[in-house]
């Protein structure tokens, strides 16, 4: 068999309780879509969170005052507006960004969980709206009843969403704050390794970092100027460590591909194109675990946290949102992830009777081709 | 299941989950070999692949993602993000005018 029918047959064995992952993917995929698009904002709000703040690389109250309003209106806001337009282009966009303004005044933490949920519903709202007067409105009264159905449900959802929204989301923020509070005090984060590396690998990468992690670690910031939760996903360091160990002890046929791999996944920051080397040998799920799991630990035992989500989750993204003081921890967190990982790797490599054939069978057909090319 | 002839290859799309990540830098890859050929690629989230696609190629994690969006497009599915034999294919038949099926 060539490679490629080996790589091919190895993953689709795998791939297994597929229904569910597309279900799940889409899911997720609906929740990061609403922030994806919008990571250059959050960039722009680390940025400056990490450069001006007290505890930043050069602290400056004047540019600070930047911070509390993006985080509390531009960027709750530019989420409703991108999850109403996912639900009804640019009306939905429109009054997604209304009714999240409702939910904004209500509420007294930074809106994001809010802004996911009002502003696709207050779109499929007006999608409802649109749907039973089409064709309905006399010629010429068209713009009239746009802009004022838009305008009416608008308002009369924002109400809704200052009076209903907002303080229920608080509630929910605060209780999921106190949840992460919980686990990092007991030192019980590192679990989450367990969800998310096995989840990230299934594609569900995207899903869990920014429909889960990148809102919950924002607020964070807001109150310590640093939030952990930025590092559980996109720590490089994992899929790095994993990806050297396959590269001195993996199937020899895939191991020249390996250098490029692992420059994309550590400085490019597409974590994606470690997963099918998971895939093809799923016991390695192990490595990154306990990699990631380890990265954690460390992180929660020194205090580390990143300023603003680091996307895409590459070493140099990790050094432009990392707090001054924070930085000796973020390499250790990174080392040590990939140095666990790697071991873990090699180790499991190394063990593997199909690995051990093929490398045999590529050794022959190597020696093979050698003594046909002497003869 | 769906099937094109490579000579009539116009558009292929590359897929991922977010659009932004994986199938940009994959595109860029595919782009250098077939838009001297006159063939356009571009990039997308794999729930918003557009109907004018003639190929779709994704990782086989989100194939069937992808061919649920468009069951009546050919998707062909890699399995690593770089050097898959599944790029050559595709490549190979737009040049020699060879069926692709999903």
């Amino acid at each position: 068999m060539s490679t490629p029918d080996i790589q091919a047959s190895q993953a689709n064995k795998n791939r297994t309780g597929n229904g569910v992952a597309a279900s799940v993917q889409r899911v997720g995929r609906f929740l990061s879509g609403m922030i994806m698009p919008n990571i250059g904002a959050f960039v722009a709000w680390g940025l400056i969170t990490a450069l001006f703040i007290e505890t930043g690389w050069l602290p400056n109250e004047g540019l600070a005052e930047m911070v509390s309003p993006m985080i509390t209106y531009l960027l709750p806001l530019l989420i409703g507006y991108t999850g109403g337009r996912m639900v009804h282009g640019q009306r939905g966009a429109v009054i997604g960004a209304i009714v999240t303004a409702g939910v904004i005044a209500g509420a007294s933490v930074p809106m994001f969980l809010g802004a996911m949920l009002a502003g696709p519903a207050a779109a499929w709202v007006l999608k409802q709206f649109d749907k039973a007067v089409e064709g309905k409105v006399k010629s010429g009264f068209e713009m009239l009843v746009d802009n004022f159905s838009l305008g009416i449900i608008g308002a009369a959802l924002a109400i809704v969403g200052k009076w209903a929204i907002g303080p229920v989301v608080t509630q929910l923020v605060n209780w999921a704050g106190n949840g992460v509070d919980f686990l990092v005090n007991h030192n019980l984060l590192p679990l989450a390794s367990l969800i998310v590396e096995p989840a990230k690998v299934l594609f569900l990468n995207n899903a869990i970092n920014h429909g889960v992690f990148t809102p919950l670690g924002s607020i964070d910031v807001e109150e310590t100027g640093r939030s952990i939760l930025f590092m559980v996903e996109s720590n490089p360091g994992p899929g790095l460590g994993m990806l050297l160990a396959f590269m001195v002890a993996g199937p020899k046929m895939l191991r020249g591909s390996i250098p490029g791999v692992a420059i994309i996944h550590f400085f490019g920051g597409i974590h994606e194109v470690y997963f099918p080397y998971i895939l093809m040998k799923p016991k390695l799920i192990a490595s990154t675990i306990l990699g990631g799991m380890t990265g954690v630990l460390v992180g929660t035992l020194m205090g580390n946290g990143l300023s603003g989500p680091p996307s895409p989750g590459s070493i140099f993204a990790y050094f432009a949102v990392c707090p001054p003081n924070a930085i000796v921890g973020m390499l250790l967190q990174v080392t040590l992830a990939a140095v666990v990982s790697f071991v873990v790797a090699w180790f499991l490599l190394k063990t593997d009777k199909t690995t051990r054939k093929e490398n045999e069978e590529f050794d022959a057909a190597q020696a093979h081709a050698a003594a046909t090319a002497a003869a | 299941m769906p099937t094109i002839n490579g000579s009539d290859v116009k558009r292929v799309v590359v897929a991922c989950d977010a659009g932004m990540g994986s199938s940009v830098m994959v595109a860029s890859t595919l782009r250098s070999k077939l838009s001297p050929l006159g063939i356009e690629v571009v990039h997308t989230p794999v729930d918003e692949i557009p109907a004018d696609a003639s190929v779709v190629m994704c990782h086989q994690g989100l194939a069937q993602r992808a061919q649920t969006k468009v069951p009546d497009t050919v998707v062909i599915p890699f399995a690593i993000f770089m050097g898959d034999p599944a790029f050559a294919k595709v490549e190979n038949a737009i040049k020699t005018g060879q069926t692709l099926e999903s």
